[in-house]
């Protein structure tokens, strides 16, 4: 039935992405976006979003009639150093936006280990950087988004300057909403200076990082915890000194955890110590202390470990792994009547990563 | 039952204002638009400002939320008429030093939080410098920012959830002190919606460590264009100070001679900056930008020698508007914000366009984020002088969005701004937002006429058609 233009079908889809049938379609341009998104709502065409894929896991998986691959959409169009700004867009690499703006010693404070992963896609799976405790989650660093709602609207929010208060903040909803609210084509981030001085030093207790204030971060795995610092040469020596415990020069991210099922766990920061006190040994976990955010890795789900974190106020969201009799996003959230109106004037005939996000939506 | 009726059974009496000399205490911010409220209140908590929603979608009035009425883009102007929902009794504070947040009731007044705060090492990082009198739901209504929002953002990024009054009176609990709460973000969507959405009762913050040590610097500068090119090149530079205020010498001169705060008033420009961290960092950073300043021609630099110096240079700066009195009754006041790279050029041409009008203008401003404050001081019982003034910020915001700036930074578009609103978004953009407003208030009545221009939503996008592109068959 369906069949690829002559300019897609040069395209390297992993295709375990691909549902049997259907088509995909690289978008050159967010006319091509438009056109494409305003064509699957006129025949009602589910439509998923491809970024890297890495994010793929996130939500109940869509059968797709047509894949809609951003890599077409790599370009980064506006850097300007001194103003410590750059506009993306959507599909390009996080790999190569860093190494670009590494060069300069700045950093759009992405996950530090981004594989394939596109800047529209982590913005839109709403994930942040190790780094966030001090340098704020990846919802802080869109200034402005350039959106493209299910029926082809092409809609800004936002503005290229860092501090901005003009209208509603659709580009902030955007963050974390796998495209209901207009899949993402390009944006402006906020950057910041990487700092000349870095260290990373291990110590035997999380609450040892109160010797410092506010530390890049803070992290711990099966491994043992590293405070991760950054700063004047003299501060980070001077903080080294107070910590302690092995210091190496540099920062080296820890990988998140890997495994058959893997795991978001989000609670209140209070809660860290008692959370990894839960997990059996063979459940691996990286831990951003003083954020509340664990990634988890287990073979299998543990409900209970569920109701144990909704019941102090967190989340457990499954981000890869069969999730057949269970919810990966657990009890709806709030508002949820609200959000499907907020998707119906975005998104209306739901074409655009259809229940991917909670409560069904 | 009339709506005072309806109000005073569910307020009780001493809870509802309707005397027209109190109706007019509550009649404007500090903005210079007014309107007449048919009735105040002033509810406990989200159940009675939940009471007063529906009592409101009822009988088909406006509400206009109000803290502290220190805004300035006549956000809290009962401009319909309607109910004035001041929140000043939902004052509690609840810490969480564990946790490092706090549950503040909307009318708790901003720099009360960071005082409250202070004994556990903690503070509440927005700080407008309206800080002594505002209140935390307002700074969550406008997404207020302040001299130290540079380094930690603004109070969006401090906001981790909020009770709130929506639409039919629904009282909601969005986010938590867990981070990335699931679905769509409609904590963030409230914050910055000045009123216009629903009603915030109470908001769940951020509180940061107070930071070790910290310096703060005054750099003085023969001419306005060095100064501001010492705030382009101390970003550039890569250094995020915790603040880089400018204050021109206008400014300077009017807070001076009010406060004999001992600044340099024969400085063209004077730059105040603030770095905080580590001993070791500060003092390698204010060393940095005092370079900066020196290779840009300052003048003079000068480091407060303690708390109490620190606490007078910040004085100075946080009462520049006040001081403003001396000039002229009002003041006009622009908050377009610029990149920092364009900070020389438009500057220059700023005051061209005051001295083109021949108007007496000062400029105080957060430098460091581009977001500038010309303000003109004027009479405005003078008719042709409104009208200049009004031009005058008209070609003043044209120049800074022409430099790819945006409308405002800080304090919101209320009715002030909201015309221009149509120079910074186009037609569908403007369309989007009206639904994301229809969405959360169906009833229309949520501080209505403000943000959006009139007409937002009239766009029929039927009209325009699409067609796939080239090539692409499916
Ligand atoms: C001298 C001076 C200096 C200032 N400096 C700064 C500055 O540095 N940075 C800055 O950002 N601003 C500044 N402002 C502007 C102003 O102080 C801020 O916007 C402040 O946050 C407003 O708080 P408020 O309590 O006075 O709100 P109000 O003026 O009462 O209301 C502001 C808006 O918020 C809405 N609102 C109020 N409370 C609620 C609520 N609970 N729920 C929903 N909506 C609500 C109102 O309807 C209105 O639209 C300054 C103002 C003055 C007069």
């Amino acid at each position: 039935m369906t069949r690829n233009p002559p300019h897609i079908a040069r395209l390297e889809v992993d295709q375990s992405l691909a549902a049997d049938g259907a088509a995909t379609l690289e978008p050159r341009s967010v006319d091509d976006v438009a056109a494409i998104l305003k064509h699957a709502s006129e025949r009602g065409l589910k439509v998923q979003v491809v970024g890297g894929g890495t994010h793929s896991g996130y939500g109940r998986p869509v059968s797709p009639d047509l894949l809609m691959v951003m890599n077409g959409l790599t370009q980064v169009e506006v850097w300007n150093p001194d103003d410590l700004t750059v506009v993306v867009a959507a599909g390009a690499p996080i790999a190569e936006m860093e190494a670009k703006l590494n060069e300069a010693n700045q950093t759009s404070v992405m996950p530090e280990h981004p594989g394939s992963g596109t800047v529209g896609g982590a913005i839109s799976a709403g994930v942040s950087a190790l780094r966030r405790g001090k340098l704020y989650p990846t919802r802080e660093r869109v200034l402005e988004a350039t959106l493209v709602t299910g029926d082809g609207r092409v809609v800004r929010s936002g503005g290229r300057v860092v501090k901005n208060v003009t209208g509603y903040d659709l580009h902030r909803l955007a963050v974390g909403a796998f495209g209901a609210m207009g899949v993402v084509v390009s944006v402006c981030l906020k950057l910041w200076p990487v700092p000349e001085g870095q260290m990373t030093v291990q110590v035997d207790d999380p609450d040892r990082a109160s010797e410092v204030t506010r530390p890049l971060a803070v992290l711990e795995t099966r491994e043992g915890v590293s405070v991760f610092l950054a700063g004047t040469h003299s501060e980070v020596e001077a903080q080294t000194r107070r910590l302690g415990g092995t210091a190496r020069p540099g920062h080296s991210w820890p990988v998140d955890p890997a495994g058959e099922f893997t795991w978001s766990l989000r609670v209140p920061p209070a809660e860290m110590a008692n959370a990894i006190e839960r997990m059996p040994d063979a459940w691996g976990f990286l831990a951003v202390h003083g954020v509340g955010e664990i990634r988890c890795s287990s073979d299998s789900f543990d409900p209970d470990f569920r109701s144990w974190a909704e019941s102090v106020g967190g989340r457990l969201v499954v981000t890869s792994g069969e999730a057949e009799d269970f919810d990966p996003w657990g009890s709806p959230p709030p508002g949820v009547d609200l959000q499907a109106k907020l998707i119906a004037q975005f998104d209306p005939r739901r074409v655009i990563n259809p229940g991917r996000l909670p409560g069904g939506l | 039952m009339t709506l005072t009726q309806d109000l005073r059974e569910a307020l009780g009496d001493e809870n509802v204002l309707e005397e027209p000399v109190e109706l007019h205490l509550f009649s404007k911010d500090a903005s210079l638009m007014r309107g007449e409220p048919s009735v105040v209140v002033f509810p406990a908590n989200a159940n009675e400002t939940a009471a007063v929603v529906r009592i409101a979608e009822r009988h088909r009035v406006p509400i206009v939320a109000r803290g502290a009425g220190t805004g300035l883009a006549a956000g809290a102007s009962p401009t319909q008429g309607g109910i004035v929902v001041v929140t000043t009794r939902i004052k509690d504070i609840e810490i969480d030093v564990e946790n490092r947040t706090a549950w503040v009731g909307a009318g708790v007044i901003n720099l009360d939080l960071s005082v409250a705060a202070k004994p556990h090492g903690l503070y509440f990082a927005p700080d407008p410098s309206s800080q002594s009198a505002c209140t935390i739901g307002g700074n969550v209504a406008n997404n207020s920012g302040g001299p130290h929002c540079l380094s930690e953002g603004s109070t969006t990024s401090h906001v981790l959830g909020m009770e709130a009054v929506l639409t039919g009176g629904e009282v909601v609990v969005l986010g938590g002190a867990a981070p990335d709460p699931i679905g769509l973000d409609l904590k963030g969507a409230l914050v910055g919606s000045e009123g216009t959405l629903g009603i915030v009762t109470r908001a769940l913050v951020r509180l940061l460590p107070i930071e070790p040590d910290v310096r703060t610097l005054l750099m003085d500068f023969a001419t306005v264009e060095d100064a501001a090119r010492t705030v382009s090149d101390v970003i550039a530079a890569g250094v995020v100070p915790a603040a880089l205020e400018l204050m021109d010498q206008e400014m300077v001169r009017a807070v001076d001679n009010w406060l004999g705060a001992g600044l340099p008033i024969d400085a063209a420009a004077v730059l105040l900056a603030e770095v905080v961290g580590e001993t070791e960092g500060v003092v390698a950073q204010s060393e940095l930008i005092s370079d900066i300043g020196r290779q840009n021609h300052a003048t003079g630099v000068q480091v407060a020698a303690d708390d109490d110096e620190r606490a007078l240079l910040w004085l100075g700066r946080k009462s520049a508007f006040g001081a403003i009195a001396q000039l002229a009754p009002d003041y006009y006041l622009h908050d377009a914000v610029v990149p920092r790279t364009r900070l020389v050029e438009v500057m220059t041409g700023i005051y061209g366009i005051a001295e083109k009008y021949g108007l007496t203008m000062c400029n105080v401003f957060h430098a460091g984020d581009g977001n500038l404050h010309p303000l003109i001081a004027f009479d405005s019982s003078d008719p042709e002088m409104n009208r200049l003034v009004h031009e005058a910020g008209d070609e003043i915001v044209a120049l800074c969005l022409k430099a790819g700036g945006a409308l405002s930074g800080e304090h919101g578009i209320g009715i002030e701004k909201r015309d221009l609103m149509r120079a910074s978004f186009s037609e569908l953009d403007l369309d989007a937002q009206a639904r994301l407003k229809e969405v959360f208030d169906p009833a229309g009545v949520f501080n209505p006429t403000k943000v959006l221009p009139e007409g937002s939503r009239c766009f029929d996008f039927g009209g325009v058609r699409r067609e796939l592109p080239d090539g692409v068959w499916v």
